[in-house]
């Protein structure tokens, strides 16, 4: 891609950017919320026409003007939020919209036999009869692979792919992408992980503001060099809590006092009876913040809603400085007891079609000075939303955008300034970096700290272990709903938690 | 959904009104366009469109019979619509609302016939409270449906106007049929029943200020309150109202209820200011206007009651176009549909 340029409205999203992608590679192009890493690949998938610039594909000038233009090409591009249909199987989710033979009787047994080929090629487990709804997010997200695949690709976009994913899904994904580059394809790799670039991608560009700053041999890169170039000025690389892990912690939990939550045996169960949480008691002390390892769909989203009293507890008891979760409702709890940073942002958290100042103050608009007397009070809402704005540098244009002009990582700025914008005992963060950039996980680590030297209490739910690692005092390892294990930080161990995490110890 | 702009928006009065400006262009390009289509229909059809356009335009504004018409016309539209654009804000469509004004004009119309002697200081808040009661009813029954069996309320507001059919029919022929009349009517109401009049002759009675004070009240419920905020955020996304602590299930209740209060209100005008009885097909299309009137105005509790000035001096124009031009009135009620198509259609343009 040469000099490719995109403008929306005034602000030029891609500004002269070069992109050069080999044969057997597999390229990561890493940056910043807005850097416009996205922008790049829609255009290079046909969703962005461009201003001005030229694509080259295996030296040959191509014009794409759109996604189906692409995936005649061999380019295909499997997004951040999955396009399924969800009552559909996996088989029908990845014949939608390509050529099916003989339609009207839907005879898919040819597509099945084609589907499981190219999965086992590619070491993408799945099964096509099951539906789409009732898989985790690393099987949803391999049916979308499994779906370009299927059109023929060559050059594959994964947009931000380990977003919802464990590290084993994550280490399963890498292994695929490995095949894949192997057997002549390529793959383009957007995150802004450093991670993930340094151990799966051969070569690296940085994008920032727009512009390409650099392209790298994996060789040739440090993740220093990289974060340097991504975020330019905004950070001081060698001073960031990312890199000194020691100094993050701050001081130890204040455990003469009686917790702040307190779980004395909670068994959540779900609709079809079946347990969710069993028997957990669990305690999070002032000035500390526990985690909560485990694979995704382990009883986590049971355990933060339970708190919240969204889920009641068949059994055992929740509380809250003191305060029966049982007896109180949420909207009294989320006024001076709890901040809730939900998991789904876009499901549980925000509201697209209401303005950013009314998102802002969601669960808080009961609580003065927001609202008195039934009413509310706008002048001070907006005036506290805009300070929130500059404050969690949000980008938009105001209290009374709309909520659907803000991109993913703004709309998690949205839920952690509403979480922080009041004081509360306790916090429960669920993965609450989750698609955001460098300097924005900075800032929620950063904010989650000064709550626990405020003596605070945090009870951090994430999917990423190095988080956990990085700013618990304890972590707490959930297994099929039962707690598998609690490790003091003296004693953390990335493999004893990742033993706890795939249920060595209950199974056995 | 649009929703208002909040008081003291960055940039001061300036961009307000800029904003305001370019809210309002669609609208103004979707009416132009939609008349231009319909002239060339009238032309074609051999009639005179200039005299069509302005007969539809301006025959509220050229005699003062024309615009009484025009406002008593407005205040069953203006409620019609609060009663479909209130529950839309929690998501829920009210297509109940000519069963709930039947209903309302029922218990309006039964209050009135029996108490008949009472004197006005009585009478007429009576009158209009059991119209209120009785359409909140008929909105409480799908929402208690919806609550307690998860029934989806499109279905059971629409079945539920048919209900009200047969109850209008079994009060105004078996009940207190009025014998003189040719077509199921009930005897008058009570004198101290109907709404004082603001001017006497052509007769334009004080529901009007009611509607208005209303349709003030409803503004400021989902717009300034706690309630209303709960309202509009179930209807953006239900599933986070319930994590961050809203009584979803009872917003979606107290929506419906809310809507059927506001339509039966309208019955109960119409039988205490305007008919002084209750009559069958009263309800007009009323039901069709009021949807029509929430939906161009995108749910914006602010912009419904002009949007339904609009279609009043529209329906009132096109009777006459009718009267006296001889082309079918009908016609207006496309030009209804053509302004809602190309409103809709202006958001799929700004979304590109």
């Amino acid at each position: 891609m040469q000099a490719v340029r995109k403008t929306f409205g005034s602000v030029a999203a891609l500004n002269e950017v070069n992109l050069h992608i080999n044969r057997n590679e597999i390229h990561g192009l890493l940056g910043g919320n807005g850097a416009g890493k996205t922008t790049l690949m829609n255009v290079l998938y046909g969703l962005y026409k461009p201003d001005s610039g030229q694509i080259w594909l295996d030296g040959q000038p191509v014009e794409i003007h759109s996604p189906r233009d692409a995936i005649r090409q061999g380019i295909g591009m499997v997004h951040q939020h999955f396009l399924q249909v969800d009552s559909y199987t996996v088989l029908e989710n990845i014949v939608l919209g390509a050529a099916i033979k003989n339609r009207p009787t839907m005879q898919l047994a040819e597509a099945e036999q084609r589907v499981k080929a190219l999965a086992g090629r590619f070491g993408l487990a799945v099964n096509p009869q099951a539906t789409v709804e009732d898989l985790p997010m690393g099987a949803r997200q391999r049916v979308e692979i499994l779906k370009a695949l299927y059109r023929g690709i060559k050059i594959l976009i994964l947009d931000e792919p380990t977003t919802n994913l464990t590290p084993q899904e994550v280490d399963s994904l890498f292994e695929s992408l490995r095949v894949m580059v192997s057997q002549g394809m390529s793959v383009v790799f957007i995150t802004h992980k450093l991670g993930e670039v340094m151990s799966a991608c051969d070569r690296i560009t940085v994008l920032r503001e727009g512009q390409s700053v650099l392209t790298l041999d994996r060789a040739a890169a440090s993740p220093e060099s990289l974060v340097q170039a991504m975020v330019g000025d905004e950070l001081d690389v060698a001073g960031s809590l990312l890199f000194s892990a020691d100094k993050a912690v701050g001081d130890a939990p204040d455990r003469t006092q009686p917790p702040i939550l307190d779980l004395d045996a909670v068994t959540v169960r779900g609709d079809n009876r079946q347990p969710l949480l069993q028997a957990c008691s669990l305690t999070v002390y002032p000035r500390e913040i526990v985690g909560i390892a485990g694979v995704a769909g382990n009883g986590q989203r049971a355990l933060a809603e339970s708190i919240l009293g969204l889920q009641a507890p068949s059994a055992g008891r929740i509380s809250i400085a003191g305060t029966d979760v049982a007896q109180t409702p949420t909207v009294k709890l989320l006024e001076k007891l709890v901040s809730y940073i939900p998991e789904d942002r876009l499901q549980d958290g925000f509201l697209p079609s209401a303005s950013v100042g009314q998102n802002l103050i969601l669960g808080r608009h009961r609580r003065e000075p927001y609202s008195k007397n039934g009413f509310l009070n706008w002048p001070v809402i907006n005036r506290a939303a805009r300070r929130l704005i500059g404050e969690y540098k949000i980008r938009t244009l105001g209290p009374d955008d709309t909520g659907a002009n803000l991109s993913g990582g703004n709309i998690q700025r949205v839920m952690i300034a509403r979480a922080f914008s009041f004081p509360a005992r306790l916090v429960v963060a669920h993965n609450p970096t989750q698609g955001l950039d460098i300097p924005s996980i900075e800032f929620v680590f950063s904010k989650l700290l000064a709550h626990k030297a405020a003596g605070g209490a945090t009870l951090l739910i994430s999917e990423n272990l190095d988080e956990l690692l990085l700013l618990c005092d304890r972590i707490a390892t959930l297994y099929r709903g039962q707690i598998a294990g609690i490790l003091e930080r003296e004693a953390f161990d990335k493999y004893e938690i990742g033993r706890l995490m795939s249920g060595a110890r209950i199974d056995s | 959904m649009a929703l208002e702009l909040t008081p003291d928006a960055p940039g001061g009065a300036a961009t307000r009104l800029k904003n305001v400006a370019d809210q309002l262009l669609p609208y103004l390009i979707a009416v132009v366009v939609a008349f231009i289509v319909i002239g060339l229909v009238i032309g074609l059809m051999g009639f005179d469109v200039l005299t069509a356009y302005s007969t539809i335009l301006f025959t509220s504004f050229k005699s003062k019979n024309g615009l009484v018409q025009t406002l008593l016309k407005f205040v069953p539209l203006l409620l019609q619509a609060l009663a479909f654009t209130v529950p839309l804000a929690a998501g829920k469509f009210n297509i109940g609302g000519e069963g709930q004004m039947l209903v309302g004009a029922i218990g309006a119309a039964l209050a009135g016939i029996i108490f008949a002697d009472w004197p006005l200081v009585v009478l007429l808040p009576l009158v209009l409270l059991a119209s209120v009661l009785c359409g909140a009813l008929w909105g409480a029954i799908p929402a208690w449906l919806l609550y307690q069996f998860n029934m989806n309320e499109i279905l059971t507001t629409v079945l539920l106007n048919f209900i009200s059919f047969s109850l209008v029919d079994y009060v105004a022929v078996e009940l207190f049929r009025d014998p003189a009349a040719g077509h199921p009517t009930t005897v008058p109401i009570g004198a101290g029943g109907g709404l004082p009049l603001l001017i006497s002759s052509p007769p334009l009675h004080s529901g009007l200020i009611l509607a208005i004070l209303v349709a003030a009240a409803v503004y400021i419920y989902t717009n300034k309150t706690s309630a209303g905020y709960e309202l509009v955020v179930t209807g953006a996304n239900p599933r986070a109202a319930g994590v961050f602590g809203i009584p979803v299930r009872r917003v979606f209740i107290a929506s419906l209820v809310i809507g059927g209060m506001l339509a039966g209100l309208s019955g109960g005008i119409e039988v205490a200011g305007s008919h002084h009885r209750l009559i069958e097909g009263m309800q007009s299309n009323y039901l069709l206007l009021g949807i029509i009137i929430g939906l161009i105005a995108k749910g914006n509790n602010l912009a419904v009651p002009f949007v339904a000035l609009f279609i009043a001096i529209l329906e009132v124009g096109a009777s006459a176009m009718q009267r006296t031009l001889l082309i079918p009135g009908e016609m207006v009620f496309i030009v209804e549909a053509l302004i809602l198509l190309f409103v809709l259609l202006s958001d799929v343009f700004k979304k590109r």
